[in-house]
């Protein structure tokens, strides 16, 4: 497509012809894990599917709790392909935050947050924080009975840590207890809050990688060099990677559309075998590890302790890896990341399963 | 008849994935009617084969630029 006219008019009024010479210029370092540099791209493509499906279905959803979950059945029931939007919105988020993960770990074993990428670290890991609280805040949105009873977990979770505990509980509830408050509560992080949230981190986040370039691993670093221009090259493959990756979502949406379970009802006994969703997963095990006494003190607020100083010290890692600050290799924090994946993997599994 | 075939493993394969279910879910989240559903693996199969045809032009496409920029052609031209 090629409309010369439309380009006279931007380029009569805004320099475009700077922003193309700086995408032609962009370069991409070119090596054997090159590959781990599609995986933010691909997130930021899913990002997009989930903003385009979630504006979709907010046309009819009802954040009240009388009617949100008829609201739900309604637009699966009765709307045209409304069931494949809100399993393409259900699929898109698995994916998403999985992608997410799989992201984190690249950065983290490739050690692509030293020096003086630390910032990028910084607002990637609560981007990742931030997905997983949408995850949270959507699944309650189904108003189901599972989905309250996992969210009575989730929460009541987080009021097991000490001082702060009780306050961060009270506050996703917007009460004592999960109720119609908690919906709206997690309505509004869900539509407004953490969406705006996201698009600025994000464009911290991209504007960080436009400065600093992408990091090129230490093991590579004596390599000769290859780079390849970023447009069109890379472009290209990002575009069959993101095709790829939309065929799979919208397969699993069509075979696999996730299930509404009853209306939630504060009053009845929670379900059997109730499970979080699989990227919470690792922290349920965990806190299945913990007996409820340990020595008098309360086995579920030491392991909340633990879980939430194991995620710190993977979050202020840039700062505790001097030797990859200075660019030097630190095989110590990669064997550290290496358990990091293990655990995480291993509890994922043995929950999922169990 | 490929299509034909497609349709039928499509809905071979919906059908035991249905099997595998241990209770029917409360609420039918896929249309129920035959052939809403022949209509929906119809268009997926249509589907990933849109994608299949993008990436073969998408993979042309870039074997022409790495062989124009192997050339240095695309130096000259700037």
């Amino acid at each position: 497509m090629n409309c010369p006219r439309l380009k006279d008019w931007f380029g009569e009024r805004y320099d475009t012809g700077a922003l193309r010479k700086y995408m032609r210029g962009k370069l991409l370092p070119s090596h054997r894990y090159s590959l781990w540099y599609y995986t933010g791209g691909i997130a930021l493509f899913l990002l997009i599917l989930q903003f385009v499906t979630g504006m979709l279905l907010s046309l009819y959803y009802v954040p009240h709790a009388e009617f949100a979950h008829k609201s739900i059945i309604e637009i699966v029931t009765k709307l045209n392909a409304g069931w494949f939007f809100r399993s393409l919105h259900h699929w898109g988020a698995q994916l998403a935050i999985g992608i997410l993960f799989v992201h984190l770990f690249a950065a983290l074993l490739l050690k692509s947050y030293r020096k003086p990428r630390e910032l990028l670290w910084y607002s990637g890991f609560i981007l990742l924080g931030i997905a997983v609280f949408f995850g949270l805040s959507g699944y309650l949105l189904l108003w189901d009975e599972r989905a309250f009873a996992a969210v009575r977990v989730a929460t009541g979770g987080a009021g097991a840590l000490p001082l702060i505990g009780n306050f961060i509980k009270a506050f996703l509830r917007g009460g004592i207890d999960v109720t119609g408050e908690t919906l709206t509560r997690f309505y509004a992080f869900h539509v407004s809050i953490l969406p705006l949230l996201t698009i600025l981190l994000l464009a911290l986040h991209v504007l960080i990688v436009q400065i600093h370039g992408m990091s090129v691993p230490l093991s590579r670093k004596d390599d000769l060099r290859r780079e390849e221009p970023f447009f069109p090259n890379v472009v290209y493959r990002d575009l069959a990677i993101w095709l790829v990756l939309l065929g799979i979502a919208v397969t699993l949406a069509t075979l696999l559309p996730p299930e509404i379970g009853q209306k939630a009802d504060p009053l009845a006994a929670p379900p059997e075998n109730i499970k979080p969703e699989w990227y919470f997963l690792f922290l349920f095990q965990t806190l299945k590890l913990f007996p409820g006494d340990i020595l008098g003190l309360n086995g579920e607020t030491i392991a909340v302790i633990l879980i939430s100083g194991g995620i710190f010290i993977l979050f202020i890692l840039p700062a505790l890896d001097g030797k990859s600050r200075s660019g030097e290799r630190s095989p110590l924090f990669t064997v550290l990341g290496i358990g990091y994946l293990v655990y995480f993997v291993i509890m994922t599994v043995v929950g999922y399963f169990s | 008849m490929k299509f034909l075939i497609s349709l039928i493993f499509l809905n071979i394969l919906h059908t035991s994935l249905l099997w595998g279910a241990e209770a029917k879910p409360a609420v039918e989240v896929f249309p129920a009617t035959p052939i809403y559903q022949y209509a929906i693996y119809g268009n997926l199969v249509i589907f990933w084969i849109g994608i299949l045809g993008l990436l073969v032009i998408i993979r042309m496409k870039l074997r022409e630029i790495e062989r124009v920029q192997r050339m240095g052609l695309d130096k000259e031209k700037s």
